[in-house]
């Protein structure tokens, strides 16, 4: 059974008829937001009952869209919190790359603009590396992108893509070794993307992240993980009632590989790594529980399995 | 873009061009700046790296008046002022204080003000300046080229006389001969440096 990620957008009368179907199914809902009288999830569904899902929520005038950014948790790293980069671009790209279900967290650099000033610190680069995807947004010029772009990277393990002024095959040219994914004329700018042009320009990005992420559950599929990460999810959320009193609009955030808790690491992680999933399994032994660098949060990391030999 | 006569930006990088004359474009309207600028030529070398932005300002000659947005309507024993706008009726209700004391001023609503017994004309109430909007004109040039500016760009050399403007930004200490480059950029437009 391949799970796959999709957006269901309906009203709220009866909406619980689908929400039992997901879970019916053997779905897993990750977000679900309530806005007015209209209802949006965002799940995973087994491929095969899509067309049972629309069916089933036809009367209810729902919408089951394909959304592949569902599931993963993004960094949108802007080099500055200034008025030179915000809010746009980065919190148009951000806002976009949300849009489709994808949780994008904005790391803002410390030093991040300028030429030859520009660093990366420790706690930057572990906090990318929580993530799935980094989007790195740079600059107009070329001469500074090529300069400071290996700072940058520096200890970087997940896939990057880049976005700066030049045109695409600049970029390609001069980010050496290459990175994983490129998108060409968007610098920066001082105007909202509200025309048709920009908001293609947008569609692009989210094309090039989707591209990028692909690969990566590819490569994930090759070695697959030891337990979903959405369905340690419900699990935590059954066995940790706490979690439901996060207030944070997403106290579990489902990743590929992964999942952060926003629950203080010294006085859950204990109980979270003796959460049992099934049969004697226990979470702590099917992956590491870490402390986040973001705030004190858990960072769980699902093992392959070819590490646990297991798969549950 | 109308209003400016000359309008350049100049980089070794022609895209990066394109993009900062976009930025410098933005930037200005959104600021409400365009209207002041008279002649200007930006040059960005990321290789160095330096900015420079040098122009030349229209002179605002128009400052406003008490009659430029109210209606004085003179009464038996006094003076109603109906404002159409707003924006300067802080400043207004200051001379006004100022010059007749507070008892003689009174303002029942947003839009209306009331003088009562005013030793002065209706004419000379209309004429009174309330601001002068050059006043804050170079500050808010300054802060619209510190955003055109690459950010990393931070020390910073400005010369802003009455009607000609130097902005000269790096992220390296400035070079000393700053100024030859400086005058070459005035000598594009036509112009010698202040």
């Amino acid at each position: 059974m391949t799970l796959v990620p999709v957006t269901y957008k309906g009203g709220i009368y009866q909406h619980d008829i689908v929400v039992d179907l997901i879970d019916d199914l053997g779905g897993y809902i990750i977000q679900k937001h309530i806005l007015a009288q209209e209802v949006v999830l965002q799940c995973f569904v087994p491929r095969e009952d899509i067309e049972l899902i629309r069916e089933i929520s036809r009367p209810l005038f729902g919408e089951v869209t394909d959304s592949p950014l569902v599931g993963t948790e993004i960094a949108i790293v802007s080099m500055s919190l200034e008025i030179h980069h915000l809010p746009h671009p980065s919190c148009d790209i951000a806002e976009y790359t949300r849009r489709l279900g994808a949780k994008t967290n904005m790391v803002s650099l410390a030093r991040g603009p300028g030429k030859r000033i520009a660093g990366l610190n420790d706690e930057e680069r572990d906090v990318i590396n929580e993530h799935d995807i980094a989007v790195y947004l740079l600059g107009n010029f070329e001469t500074c992108i090529e300069y400071k772009m290996p700072t940058l990277r520096r200890g970087i393990d997940v896939p990057i893509v880049l976005c700066g002024g030049p045109d695409i095959d600049v970029l390609k040219k001069i980010i050496d070794p290459p990175v994983e994914g490129y998108m060409g004329n968007v610098g920066r700018f001082m105007r909202r993307t509200k025309e048709a042009d920009q908001l293609d320009k947008l569609d692009e990005i989210v094309a090039e992240i989707t591209r990028v992420l692909e690969k990566k559950r590819d490569e994930i599929a090759k070695d697959p993980l030891s337990v979903s990460p959405a369905r340690l999810m419900g699990l935590i959320r059954e066995k940790i009632p706490e979690i439901l009193d996060v207030t944070s609009p997403t106290p579990l955030t489902v990743q590929m590989a992964g999942l952060r808790v926003k629950l203080p690491y010294d006085t859950f992680a204990e109980r979270l790594r003796h959460v049992e999933i099934e049969d004697g399994i226990l979470l702590g032994d099917i992956s590491e529980v870490l402390p986040s660098r973001m705030r004190d949060y858990i960072l769980v990391r699902v093992l392959p399995f070819s590490e646990t030999n297991t798969v549950i | 873009m109308l209003a400016v006569e000359y309008f350049e930006v100049e980089c070794p990088e022609p895209l990066g061009a394109e993009y900062y004359k976009q930025i410098a474009n933005d930037v200005l309207l959104d600021h409400n700046l365009l209207k002041v600028v008279n002649k200007l030529h930006i040059y960005i070398d990321p290789k160095i790296p330096v900015f420079i932005a040098v122009g030349i300002l229209r002179k605002i000659t128009t400052v406003v008046r008490v009659g430029d947005f109210t209606n004085v309507n003179p009464q038996e024993g006094k003076m109603t002022l109906v404002l159409s706008d707003e924006t300067y009726l802080a400043p207004m209700l200051k001379i006004f204080w100022q010059r007749f004391g507070k008892e003689k001023v009174e303002q029942p609503d947003r839009f209306t003000v009331i003088l009562y017994d005013v030793p002065a004309q209706p004419k000379e109430i209309e004429e009174i300046v309330v601001a002068d909007p050059s006043e804050s004109v170079h500050k808010d040039l300054i802060y619209a080229f510190r955003c055109i500016a690459p950010e990393g760009f931070r020390l910073r050399s400005e010369i802003f006389t009455g009607s000609k403007f130097i902005f000269v930004a790096s992220e390296n200490t400035l070079a000393e001969d700053i100024s030859t480059l400086v005058a070459e950029k005035f000598a594009l437009m036509g112009e010698v440096p202040p």
